[in-house]
């Protein structure tokens, strides 16, 4: 493929700076320096901001042979399954946790994804489908159904029931019924759903945007995976009723990097979507227009959060943005923008079909609707399951997952994936899976990623490699994030710091209170709760390693 | 136009007038708080990195970035207490911490340069705590010869690349990788004399560190005399310029332009910036030359007034077309109005123009 050929293929579309990367990085096997001129020169990007955010990108190789390169996970759970052996056999490099901890440990090669428990067992396999039902379903309901993420199989299963329903109903109503359900961002800040949407149909402007967010970045969740891979015409439902009641026209689905074969299954469903008139032009001939992209990340966590997903969408150098303006009246090029995880997307389909009551009356309690819990570590049966929120932690560790491994113990589990830090002791038994009683207990739910460690694990070891994701991925941008990351992680490996325990706690703590105070963005105020839930559960751990004094 | 003062809000328990679309520190500001910052340039958009401007809004959970949040009415702020301080004492503990307290920022560095060690006096901070790692990796091989890449000394506050893109519109430097291991760069990592760069020198002079610096000044670094700034304008060309020439006993070590210059609100270009060694110049001519059997010699003003006095006479002689006048970029306007007056009126003739054209 020729430059030319590229850049046509691209250049007319919205948001075409990540798709031309992608292109060069498989054609030249890397990122090369041309290329950086090339595309400069071509979308008018200065070439020093496009080296820059290369660079950003960890997944975008910059020497040759690099983009082949086997990656290989090393999340908190394949670190468990001997990731650092497979790595250093394949001569790979390490990739943060790519979303198969229910299926460990994944490798990637160029765009194809093995798996296996070690480098002479890797195999390419579909992502494991949610284990059977243990309650009442909503995004899962249909999930294990043969056929389903085909166009077939989705009607035969009822979809496209809520689209439907919606066309039956005024926008208005549609949001009135979202807001009803109880519908909150499932990717993790839990915002109601029918209030985005609603800001983004009042906001001014005639163009408005939808942003599947998609980067499914947090260590522990795959979730957002099994959804697409396994039931993509949900999704791709999901955003057309979204834009139905917002009045955007355009929409984009944000995917991670590690997730290729994913990217092909949304390619798929949206081809023959757009051939049955169910997205694109005039859809159902209702006189309305709502096109989808899909655009795939290149390797950087911070795009989850969604205003740096914006930028990196833009063709920016993906530091999150200054708040306000929201992306809700200033999101994708400036219009007002929904921007919404896979999990809340899917949902909508049912709530139309089925209705609001029906679907807050899944939660236990108060509470409204379920929530897809990403269970991986030590437990017996990890995957993902759809809890309604609300129930024990306890419920779903012995019940629904077997307990632990035979002749272990539970010792903790992590929560929001690393970013709720740790929960363990007592508390194991006695939590709920709901925002009041997780934030009660220093931690969140946020996307539902739990992982598990038993008896048999050094937390102090599991701590260091949780905070050394973050500053992995730390974007650089605000100081107590980009220094305090490396400061705790330093700390947590014994590098640097105090060697007296009541000192390294004062340090440790000072810098965590700063952190989550004045951080500008979300990472910043999270990391530090994997420091202070260690301190708070496992001070014996911490003693046991530097010695009171 | 700018917006009336019409909306009320309260800081630190005083009730203050302020204007739609202004930022709580811009409020704060006006009425005399003083709030640090390492990030902050008001000549450029607000950018949220250093996070030392963090101010307590009521109602809000965590303190906010007064820099880039709007004020809004009824909003109640606090801009000081000992939680604030605590806060602005760790983050600038933190920055020690890779950035060593050092006396010995020369001012000759660049005109923001003792920013981050005069904070760094204020709240106290020695650089014993949080130890570790240090970031930032100089670039002693960048051998341009205005502009010290001194990155050791780097906060990635990208006021820098801010400038430049703001400012100056080079686009020439950005930031490279991510959280710790940032660097600001070229494209390619390249020199600066490889780049879009121009050599204007405004990250220089906004650097609140000292980390990029102006390699010319830093030449009389040693010499002990006092630094002396005089307010001028200058020479160069017609826009008028303000700086502020430094000198050390008599002798011009440096210029850094003025902030407040009304044409260039601490803007300037290569030359305004660097190019001043000409004045000590050996070579520099201080009198009036004229041209007698083909050589160039001293003249008194007046001769040299009649030479020049009696060639446009003679131009005369010839066809109108004979003569063109090509008068200097570095005229103010009154000048350049003067010099086609006279050869209109003397020689008759249109052809007039500004090298500035060229």
């Amino acid at each position: 493929m020729h430059d030319e050929d590229i850049f046509a293929r691209y250049e007319d579309e919205p948001a075409p700076l990540l798709p031309i990367l992608h292109a060069f990085h498989e054609r030249d096997g890397h990122v090369s320096d041309a290329a950086i001129l090339a595309i400069s020169e071509r979308l008018r990007i200065p070439k020093a901001d496009l080296f820059g955010t290369v660079t950003f990108y960890h997944h975008l190789s910059r020497t040759p042979g690099g983009q082949a390169r086997p990656r290989v996970c090393d999340g908190p759970v394949c670190c468990l399954r001997g990731a650092e052996t497979m790595r250093a056999a394949l001569d790979g490099e390490a990739m943060p946790c790519s979303g198969r901890c229910d299926d460990p440990v994944p490798v990637l090669f160029g765009n194809v994804t093995k798996v296996g428990p070690s480098n002479n067992a890797l195999e390419a396999r579909s992502s494991p489908l949610p284990p059977p039902a243990r309650g009442t379903e909503c995004v899962f309901a249909h999930i294990r159904e043969p056929g389903r993420a085909t166009l077939d199989g989705y009607r035969r299963t009822d979809g496209y029931k809520g689209l439907e329903a919606a066309l039956k109903l005024s926008p208005d109503a549609v949001l009135d019924l979202v807001n009803q359900s109880g519908l909150a961002g499932r990717g993790g800040a839990g915002f109601p759903t029918g209030r985005k949407w609603r800001a983004v149909r009042e906001a001014e402007g005639a163009r408005k945007t939808i942003v599947c967010n998609a980067d499914e970045g947090e260590p522990g969740c795959f979730k957002d995976r099994a959804l697409m891979d396994h039931d993509p015409h949900a999704l791709i439902e999901g955003m057309v009723i979204a834009a139905y009641a917002t009045g955007a026209q355009l929409g984009f689905i944000y995917l991670r990097y590690e997730y290729p074969e994913t990217l092909q299954v949304l390619e798929r469903a949206l081809r023959q979507a757009r051939d049955m008139g169910l997205c694109g032009d005039d859809i159902l001939n209702q006189n309305f227009d709502f096109h989808i992209y899909v655009r795939r990340g290149a390797g950087a966590y911070i795009c989850g959060e969604e205003t740096s997903l914006l930028n990196s969408l833009e063709g920016k150098h993906p530091f999150p943005r200054n708040r306000p303006p929201y992306p809700v009246t200033s999101g994708f090029e400036e219009t007002p923008t929904a921007v919404n995880n896979v999990e809340t997307l899917c949902s909508v389909p049912p709530i139309l079909h089925r209705g609001a009551e029906w679907y807050r009356g899944l939660g236990h309690g108060e509470h409204a609707g379920t929530k897809v819990i990403s269970l991986s570590g030590d437990v017996q049966r990890p995957g993902n399951y759809e809890v309604p929120i609300g129930m024990s932690l306890r419920t779903l560790l012995h019940e629904w997952a077997g307990g632990p491994r035979p002749g272990r113990t539970f010792k903790a589990v992590t929560m929001a994936g690393l970013s709720g830090g740790f929960i363990g002791g007592k508390d194991l038994d006695e939590v709920t899976l709901d925002e009041p009683c997780l934030r009660s207990k220093g931690s969140f739910l946020g996307a539902g990623g739990v992982m598990v460690f038993d008896d048999s694990r050094d937390m102090v070891e599991t701590a260091r490699q949780a905070m050394s994701f973050f500053a992995h991925e730390s974007c650089g941008k605000c100081f107590p994030c980009r220094i305090g990351t490396q400061r705790l992680t330093e700390r947590l490996a014994g590098d640097a710091g105090p060697r007296s325990l009541p000192q390294w706690t004062e340090e440790v703590s000072d810098i965590g209170a700063t952190m989550k105070a004045t951080s500008a963005c979300g990472l910043g105020v999270a990391a530090p709760l994997v420091t202070d839930s260690l301190i708070r559960y496992f001070g014996d751990e911490l003693e046991a390693k530097w010695g009171a004094s | 136009m700018n917006k009336p003062l019409d909306q009320r809000m309260t800081i630190d328990g005083q009730e203050v007038i302020f204007a739609e679309g202004e930022t709580i520190y811009a409020v704060a500001q006006r009425n005399a708080r003083s709030i640090p910052t390492l990030c902050y340039d008001d000549r450029l958009e607000a950018f949220g990195a250093c996070r030392l401007c963090v101010v307590e809004v009521e109602g809000y959970r965590n303190p906010v970035a007064s820099c880039t949040t709007p004020a809004s009415a009824g909003m109640v702020v606090t801009t000081k207490n000992a939680t604030l301080d605590k806060h602005r004492k760790t983050l600038l503990e933190l920055v020690a911490s890779e950035n060593p307290p050092d006396a010995d920022v020369s001012p000759l560095r660049g005109k923001a340069s003792q920013e981050m060690t005069e904070l760094f006096t204020e709240y106290g901070v020695t650089g014993a705590r949080f130890e570790g790692k240090k970031s930032g990796t100089s670039r002693p091989d960048d051998d341009n010869p205005f502009i010290l890449r001194d990155y050791d000394r780097c906060i990635s506050c990208y006021r820098c690349v801010r400038v430049c893109a703001e400012q100056e519109g080079d686009f020439a430097i950005s930031v490279m990788n991510r959280g710790f291991s940032t660097q600001i760069t070229t494209e390619f990592s390249g020199l600066l004399k490889d780049s879009d760069c121009t050599f204007c020198g405004q990250c220089v002079q906004t650097c609140p560190t000292g980390a990029l610096a102006d390699k010319k000044a830093l030449r009389f670094a040693e010499d002990p005399a006092p630094v002396k700034k005089t307010r001028s304008v200058c020479g160069y060309c017609g826009v008028g310029c303000s700086v502020d020439i430094m000198t050390k006993g008599g002798r011009i070590v440096g210029i850094q332009p003025a902030f407040d210059g009304p044409a260039n609100e601490g803007a300037l270009c290569v030359k305004g910036q660097f190019a001043f060694d000409f004045v000590h110049h050996t070579d520099r001519l201080t009198t009036p030359h004229v041209r007698k059997e083909g050589k160039l010699v001293p003249a008194s003003w007046e001769e040299a007034l009649d030479v020049a006095a009696e060639g446009f006479l003679k131009a005369k002689n010839h066809d109108r077309y004979a003569t063109y006048a090509i008068a200097s970029g570095r005229a103010p306007s009154e000048s350049s109005y003067l010099t086609q007056k006279f050869i209109r009126a003397n020689n008759g003739t249109h052809y007039v123009d500004n090298c500035s054209r060229g």
